[in-house]
């Protein structure tokens, strides 16, 4: 390997909801890309890496070494090797925030915890997959009955004194679209049921730590870490001060983590 | 080559016509469920014991759940449809079905094939204080009970030397047994986990004399074998992660958490299930008679059902895994719950807890269907390369 030859590396993240992908130059993010995905994860997976690789002006010849992950890792046969989301997205928070030592991912369809090291290096973490409750999903519900968009929901909720707050009770996302309307029609303020719904998905965020326990820094990844309303409840339910990258989007952790991987695993193969 | 492997698993598939030939010819056979019951008084009295336990089977657990409430847990609800159907040949070749109360579930189903199926029961009922001397006094009496009442059923007294000579046989099988596992765990491996796994089931079936014959040879092969191997050098950082698999029951045909660990590139290298290594762990008979035999098996390493409200630094489980993870060099502990087995899923973070310095520990909570297989893959996946990343850093755990 010349001194001056360039490498590329690719980190495919092909979720339920979205499938992203992150380039990197050597070290340095030079591409990125979020599409919705379809129902060939494969097709979403290829998608993505394309729309990265023409933001970045190369093409997948010049790539050294692509990780997929996600979901839809099963379905990549463009990549070199697949590797969970889990440690992805533990390798992209490491990066991002070296000091990150605890880990809440909420994605699309699922939400993890997840206790790293100095390293990046994962040691613990509970998943939940198994229902829509603490995931992009539930808020997606809950911007139907508002008739609201998922940015507009997080600063809406934030509105709310913490005394005005209603609880949801439902645990279940589809009960919960219920008794928002019930609450709607009961005269309850949009902003007091909305921080009622983030609060409600922060306890139960919190109830999957107790499983892991919670080191600082604690870092937010994943796509509803851009609603403002969702950090605020986490400080509040966890009490503690929840880090979000200032310089990446949240969404892009985990498909940043695999380039790193990426890059990581072809330097140690040649060298 | 091991070739007393392929000679076991034909003399389990032989057995059911063999259990069928005996029962012409006057032999009674008890069919019985959990590791507490006590095979020697079975055998004592020229009853033939089978230990009956099947998993894995989604059209049994829906036919069994019929009978019993989906709050029953699947091996329960398999077993229960197992008693509707009677096509299986060991289940229909029961005479009488014995039971010992240690876990609810089991008990549950003693209370059900009763009442539904007219199948005669044996209930051994197992004290959960099993710590005091009243405990132990009471568990000796139900021994005694327990053999009045098989008594009966052979028609036959219970004759001491008989039973002497039944827990010597056993003695001798369990410590077999006990060599033969060692194998599994050495590098490089002299024999899978997997079939060791089998081997012990094997044991639920077979005539017991037979298969201490069948386990000596194996034994012997087994010396031979690793002679042969050339210790060669395994890359200590190239090697499978190292599992112990932990928790409830896994019973035969019950494969999914299994396959998965062999799928995503890990190996087992030791157990602590009752259906595997727990089936002989420190049960030692120092008495050769009925308290001695209640004795014995109240202070083998217990079942997570029986209740410890003692410290843990105590408890026999946690020691049996302790020195599981020392002997094997577990580097992960895969405890796998069913979903309504409460004891070892309500154990499982004081579990996780108690070996947080000493390795990396993952909970698959789970039961037989199959739709949750993508969620397991990805948590197997993870662990795998969780242990991979903190050995290249020679990393133990958690804070």
């Amino acid at each position: 390997m010349t001194a001056n030859q360039e490498c590329f590396y690719a980190g495919v993240d092909i979720g339920s909801v979205t499938a992203k992908t992150v380039i990197l130059k050597d070290g340095v993010i030079v591409g990125r890309a979020t599409i919705p995905t379809a129902v060939s994860s494969e097709k979403s997976g290829l998608a993505a890496l394309g729309k990265a690789l023409e933001n970045a002006a190369l093409s997948r010849s010049d790539l050294k070494y692509t990780i997929a992950t996600g979901y839809g890792r099963i379905a990549a046969p463009y990549a070199n090797k697949t590797i969970t989301e889990i440690t992805c997205h533990a390798k992209g928070a490491n990066y991002l925030n070296p000091k990150t030592r605890t880990i809440i991912d909420m994605g699309g369809q699922d939400c993890k915890a997840m206790r790293v090291n100095e390293e990046g290096h994962v040691i613990d973490f509970v998943l939940n997959d198994k229902c829509a409750a603490g995931t992009g999903r539930f808020l997606e519900v809950v911007t139907r009955v508002f008739e609201l968009t998922l940015d507009e929901l997080g600063p809406l909720s934030v509105k709310s004194r913490d005394n005005e707050r209603v609880p949801i009770s439902s645990t279940c996302t589809v009960f919960a679209e219920s008794e928002i309307v019930s609450l709607m029609a009961r005269g309850e303020s949009p902003e007091n049921i909305l921080s009622g719904v983030h609060y409600a998905i922060a306890h139960r965020i919190a109830g999957m730590f107790t499983r892991t326990g919670v080191e600082d820094e604690v870092f937010f990844s994943g796509g509803v870490a851009k609603n403002i309303g969702m950090r605020k409840a986490l400080e509040d339910t966890m009490e503690k001060k929840i880090v979000v990258s200032e310089n990446e989007d949240p969404q892009l952790v985990g498909a940043l983590g695999a380039a790193l991987l990426a890059r990581e695993r072809y330097l140690a193969k040649t060298s | 080559m091991l070739s007393y492997l392929a000679k076991i698993k034909q003399a389990v598939e032989s057995r059911p016509a063999e259990l069928a030939k005996a029962r012409e010819k006057g032999a009674k056979v008890v069919g019985y469920f959990c590791s507490y019951v006590p095979e020697e008084i079975i055998h004592a009295l020229r009853l033939i014991p089978v230990r009956l336990e099947y998993g894995g089977d989604e059209h049994l657990v829906d036919i069994g759940g019929r009978y019993v409430s989906k709050n029953n847990c699947v091996f329960i609800r398999e077993a229960v449809g197992m008693f509707a159907e009677k096509k299986d040949p060991f289940v229909r070749n029961s005479d009488k079905v014995a039971v010992a109360t240690t876990c609810l579930q089991i008990y549950r189903l003693a209370e059900l094939v009763n009442h539904f199926f007219q199948v005669p029961t044996a209930i051994l009922v197992v004290p959960r204080s099993f710590y005091y001397p009243e405990g132990r006094k009471f568990f000796q009496k139900e021994m005694g009970n327990f053999a009045r009442e098989l008594e009966t059923f052979s028609g036959k007294k219970l004759d001491a030397g008989a039973l002497r000579d039944s827990i010597e046989l056993y003695k001798n099988i369990r410590q077999t047994l006990r060599e033969i596992y060692k194998y599994q765990a050495k590098d490089p491996a002299i024999i899978d986990w997997r079939d060791v796994f089998q081997v012990i089931h094997a044991g639920f079936y077979l005539d017991r004399e037979y298969y201490l014959s069948l386990l000596k040879y194996l034994l012997a092969e087994l010396m031979e074998e690793e002679k042969k191997v050339q210790a060669g050098e395994v890359d200590a950082l190239e090697e499978k992660p190292r599992i112990l698999l932990a928790g409830s029951i896994i019973a035969r045909g019950d494969n999914k958490i299994i396959n998965m660990i062999d799928r995503m590139g890990g190996r087992i290298v030791a157990d602590d299930l009752c259906t595997g290594q727990r089936f002989f762990a420190g049960l030692e008979v120092k008495d050769y008679s009925l308290e001695g035999l209640a004795d014995a098996y109240l202070d083998k390493v217990p079942c997570a059902s029986l209740p410890y409200p003692f410290p843990l630094e105590t408890d026999r489980r946690l020691a049996n895994l302790s020195q599981l993870i020392d002997e094997c060099r577990a580097e992960g502990m895969i405890y796998h719950t069913l979903r309504y087995c409460d004891p070892f899923t309500f154990k499982a973070n004081e579990t996780k807890q108690f070996f947080k310095d000493k390795v990396a520990f993952m909970e698959i909570h789970t039961e037989y269907a199959p739709s949750d297989e993508g969620a397991i893959m990805t948590r197997v996946e993870a662990f795998m390369e969780l242990i991979f990343n903190l050995r290249a850093s020679k990393k133990v755990l958690v804070k």
